[in-house]
């Protein structure tokens, strides 16, 4: 039924794309036309590529193994609030308290090497390896197109976890493979639209897979290439060797100014200055007082830091940590919605008077005699952390708040995170995947997410090592539910509560931008029909957009 | 004989404390690889959390050992690298480090290499030309080829590049091949070769422009102290055509000192040249040094640094010999 939903969009698109072309006029390239040659893509990887298309190798197996060549049951797309669409799956059912799952697939799948794919292979998917849930008590196949999944506690809140990002793997194969983690699965078998062509550490090849539930996408074959540098994908953007990346561009005109190029940003995903929050987690510094984070909250000019160091790309983060406007329904209090976007030196000393903090003869405050003196730290090397960082220090000394700015290595920059041992780090969050902003929430302030400083959080990234009771019964009592009001009241108080606690002060929503080639290939997503974001390097919405396009035939 | 004796020993005490510092310096830089792994997996896998057969196949791959003694870990060290078992990549996991160096090796060697080689004979001619013409307008080389050294090599790359690839079109972005013409990989045609050839040029040029300066300077330097020694003079004095002279008897004696330069530059090709080739993403040995280290990457950096360590030392093993054959003078005792 999903399905429909995109078969009805696509001529649009195609014809939007298409108009949109002959109004740019055709221009010279020397590239060949999109028909006869593959897709050429950069997804971010580095050079060599490693060869490995393990679906649980997360962080290290090749971009196209998720989506393209393994594929979840469904597609949630992260730009909406629409339902998810069906992959491998049609539809899915929850009983009243949320502990059975009850999953039909589409019938006649196939695996790319002829199999059949049925409700045994999604079974043992869910039981296999590290998608294995520990609350998992049984996950049975009733029929060939049926799977029951039995839970001993609610999993409202983990469906996009179960049904998004658990990547279905045939059991025929995977069942004699112990080492689940060391596998390198050099020919993958998957169900998704490519299977792999060929492989080097330069660059890799998928075709087009036969067997694919849809037919086979127009595009025959794409190649997903490794680059070392930002300027190398950007000049090769330029001159038409490539046709599609996300990456971080300054100055787009550059590149779009051909006509074969078009851009597209979309922001999400906060940047935040995290501190570390709470003196009864073990945390030290001036920031675990509030009224220090309320000050640095009012004192930094936000709009400067937009501007200046994420080149006015960047949008505006919300305090209440819902991504607007797709969450705007789950907003208790509309002041919410943005962070103050001018610095207020007056209103952050006011804050600092009212709790006890003095002026210094240096101009800045402090409290019995000892000054504020917080360390803000940002991974050496990315420039916009680097620049906002030094941006923050100025402003907040303006407001008499004294930050030093200071940059480390990547590998210094994450140990202190993961054990607490830090006051202030310039940190992204990473945005709730469906249009609820739960996992913000479970994920980044409740207590559970934690850990004392000294030790790593292991069910949960509250690296702020916060903790609020009002917060934790919220989060516990909307995890449990499926009813919208009890939903509402309970994010209602979390908002209330983190945006005046601000363990994370929001500073921008990152910009995230996407280039693709609309003069040899149509179908891409527009700003009227947004049905994946175009970002090469998110998993499944990638392969969803490479199915949607065509080539153009000239 | 004692002199070889002696030789052969300081080699090997010094690949010992070579290998030993390899083993200790990775170990001596803040952060646990495991423990950054593991962070990098839970963001990507989206808070789920990690089995428990995960975090242990990760820390018993990766891990320092922990609960393991300094000493053991080093005993260790020696056992599987005496096996040839270099250890598994931690940022490119699970490949085996051997085998990343194998594959970038060739590349580092013959970019680096031949670059190394055309600076040094393009340095040494023109230096012993412009010190034979000294005092002419071709001195006004001395200051521009040590300009083009001073330029940032980073900076020099990407402007080749905009110019010569990206407005002119001439030359390839990045690779050491062209992988939308070869997209199976390497293959012994004298398409690919051409392909590899063309695509080695732009990163090649901007080492050859950024050290040519320091051999043509020193070359010239010696020439022009060469030229006042007595037995120049004497050969013009018997006549001698100026050729011969330039030739066999000044230019000849003053590339003696830049010969153990050029041995010794020799030994670091391996290392390859980080910036070039993380500008051209060329698959060399340079390139992964910076990521082992960015992303602490023991194994990978230890791998790399061995790899290096050991031919600077053959290189310098083997100046040493010939300059024993060539220099009875360093043969002598005490």
């Amino acid at each position: 039924m999903h399905d429909n939903r995109w078969r009805k969009t696509l001529p649009l698109v195609a014809g939007a794309a298409a108009l949109a072309l002959t109004l740019g006029g055709c221009t010279s390239g020397g590239s060949s036309s999109g028909g006869d040659r593959p897709l050429r893509m950069w997804s971010g990887s580095m050079t060599p590529i490693t060869n490995n298309f393990n679906p649980f190798a997360v962080d290290t197996a090749t971009h196209m193994t998720f989506g393209a060549i393994y594929e979840p049951l469904f597609f949630f797309n992260q730009l909406s609030a629409d339902p998810p669409v069906g992959m491998i799956g049609d539809s899915y059912e929850f009983n009243d308290d949320g502990t059975v799952l009850t999953i039909t697939i589409k019938p006649d799948l196939k695996w790319s090497d002829g199999e059949d794919l049925t409700a045994a292979d999604v079974a043992f998917s869910l039981g296999y390896g590290s998608n294995h849930d520990p609350d998992m008590v049984s996950a049975e196949p009733t029929d060939d197109t049926t799977i029951v999944v039995t839970y001993s506690s609610a999993k409202f809140t983990a469906t996009s976890l179960i049904l998004g990002s658990t990547w279905i793997i045939p059991e025929h194969i995977w069942a004699d493979i112990d080492g689940y983690m060391t596998e390198t699965n050099p020919d993958p078998i998957g169900s998704g639209p490519y299977t792999l062509k060929s492989f080097t550490d330069a660059a890799y090849t998928l075709e087009a897979n036969e067997l694919f539930r849809d037919g086979p996408p127009e595009i025959a074959e794409v190649q997903d290439i490794g680059i070392d540098s930002n300027q190398s994908s950007e000049d090769l953007l330029k001159t038409g060797k490539l046709d599609w990346v996300g990456q971080f561009i300054a100055n787009p005109d550059g590149v779009t100014a051909n006509g074969r190029i078009s851009t597209m940003n979309q922001q999400q995903d906060p940047t935040v200055i995290m501190t570390c929050a709470d003196t009864s987690m073990g945390c030290s510094g001036a920031q675990t007082d509030p009224a220090v984070r309320q000050a640095l909250n009012v004192a930094i000019d936000r709009s400067a830091i937009g501007k200046k160091a994420f080149a006015g790309l960047a949008g505006e983060s919300s305090p209440s940590f819902a991504l607007l406007p797709r969450d705007e329904k789950w907003l208790g209090d509309p002041s919410l919605a943005t962070s103050p976007q001018q610095a207020d030196a007056g209103s952050a000393q006011e804050i600092l008077e009212k709790a006890g903090y003095t002026k210094g003869s240096d101009g800045f405050y402090g409290k019995d005699g000892v000054a504020i003196e917080l360390d803000l730290f940002s991974p050496d090397g990315w420039t916009d952390y680097n620049d906002a960082a030094k941006l923050i220090s100025a402003q907040a000394a303006d407001a008499g708040i004294r930050v030093n700015a200071r940059t480390v290595s990547e590998a210094e920059y994450w140990t202190p995170i993961s054990t607490g041992e830090f006051q202030l780090a310039l940190y992204g969050l990473t945005q709730s995947l469906v249009a609820d902003p739960f996992s913000n929430y479970d994920q980044y302030f409740a207590t559970t997410a934690s850990a004392k400083v000294g030790e790593e959080p292991t069910k949960g990234q509250n690296y702020a090592r916060y903790t609020n009771p009002l917060v934790d019964a919220a989060v516990k009592q909307a995890g449990a539910t499926q009813d919208e009001a009890i939903k509402k009241t309970a994010y209602a108080t979390i908002q209330t509560e983190i945006a005046r606690d601000l363990p994370y002060i929001p500073v921008v929503l990152n910009a995230s931008q996407s280039f693709f080639n609309t003069a040899d290939f149509t179908g891409w997503p527009s700003e009227g029909d947004m049905y994946a974001a175009p970002l090469p390097y998110l998993s499944t919405a990638s392969a969803v957009i490479l199915t949607h396009l065509r080539p153009v035939k000239k | 004989m004692k002199f070889w004796l002696r030789r052969i020993t300081f080699y090997v005490v010094t690949l010992w404390a070579a290998i030993s510092l390899n083993f200790l310096l990775p170990r001596l830089l803040p952060g646990d690889p495991a423990a950054i792994m593991l962070g990098k997996l839970r963001r990507a896998n989206g808070g789920r959390p990690l089995s428990e057969e995960t975090i242990a196949a990760i820390t018993s791959i990766l891990g320092a050992e922990k609960g393991s003694t300094l000493w053991d870990q080093y005993l260790s060290y020696w056992g599987r690298l005496l096996q040839g078992d270099l250890g598994v990549s931690s940022t490119r996991y699970p490949a085996p480090v051997g085998e990343l160096i194998a594959s970038a090796l060739p590349w580092t060697v013959t970019l680096v290499g031949a670059a190394t080689v055309i600076s040094f004979v393009l340095g040494i001619v023109a230096g012993a030309w412009v010190g034979w013409f000294r005092g002419t307008w071709v001195d006004q080389l001395v200051p521009i080829t040590t300009f083009l050294q001073s330029i940032p090599y980073f900076w020099l790359a990407l402007v080749l590049v905009a110019v010569f690839s990206v407005q002119l079109g001439l030359l390839p972005i990045i690779g050491g091949y062209d992988v939308f013409e070869f997209p199976a990989g390497p293959e012994w045609t004298p398409a690919f070769i051409a392909s590899a050839f063309v695509h080695a040029l732009l990163p090649a040029a901007t080492i050859v422009i950024s050290s040519v300066g320091g051999w043509l300077l020193g070359m010239r330097n010696m020439m022009v102290q060469t030229m006042a020694e007595d037995y120049v003079l004497t050969a013009e004095a018997k006549g001698l055509t100026r050729s011969r002279i330039r030739n066999a008897y000044a230019a000849r004696n003053a590339s003696i000192p830049s010969l153990a330069g050029f041995g010794i530059a020799l030994g670091f090709v391996v290392a390859g040249s980080i910036v070039t080739e993380q500008v051209f993403s060329y698959p060399g040995l340079g390139k992964l040094m910076i990521q082992s280290v960015q992303g602490l990457d023991y194994a990978l950096m230890q791998g790399v640094f061995l790899v290096i360590t050991l031919t600077v030392l053959a290189a310098n093993f083997l100046i040493d010999l010939l300059y024993g054959f060539i220099d009875p003078r360093v043969r002598r005792d005490g």
